[in-house]
């Protein structure tokens, strides 16, 4: 079953395997029926559009035509409360 | 001095269906390049929200177990 897809593909970016090894890592007991993998995979589906959407308005915003690792950091951080390391714009400290 | 201990980058979701859906987001933008780190950055994100969701489902299932018992 399909819910409202949308206009990009997103078939095959996630795969029902890794989805599955990440909710066993969550909850080791965790019995998931199969709709619910339905709506996770469209859960991530729309994050990355969400995500993607709002990171290229502010690349639009700096006025570049490239998305850069450093607008969806932006967004992430202020929207999502959400700090991925290992990008290159946080300082190292010693 | 700093040590550097990494470990392997681990890529949640694959990396060139990913980049096409990333791609074709970003046309509809204006913008016509996605840097490379974006796609495991956006990777990495996408696990963690993923991760979150499920935490937050399995307590709810928990309470709803709970409730059934009564």
């Amino acid at each position: 079953a399909t819910l409202g897809s949308s206009a990009t593909d997103s078939r095959g970016v996630l795969d029902r395997t890794r989805l599955r090894e990440l909710v066993k890592e969550v909850d080791q007991l965790e019995q998931m029926d199969d709709d619910v993998e339905d709506v996770l995979l469209q859960v991530a589906d729309d994050f990355i559009e969400n995500v993607v959407s709002s990171s290229c308005q502010l690349a639009k915003h700096r006025r570049s035509n490239t998305l850069e690792a450093k607008d969806v950091q932006l967004y992430l951080e202020r929207c999502w409360n959400m700090q991925i390391p290992g990008f290159g714009s946080e300082e190292i400290r010693p | 001095g700093a040590q550097l201990r990494s470990c392997k980058d681990e890529v949640f979701l694959a990396a060139s269906p990913l980049l096409r859906k990333i791609t074709a987001i970003a046309k509809k933008y204006g913008v016509e390049e996605v840097n490379p780190a974006v796609v495991s950055l956006i990777s990495h994100a996408t696990q963690e929200r993923l991760r979150d969701f499920a935490s937050k489902l399995s307590i709810i299932a928990e309470h709803r177990v709970e409730i059934y018992k009564m």
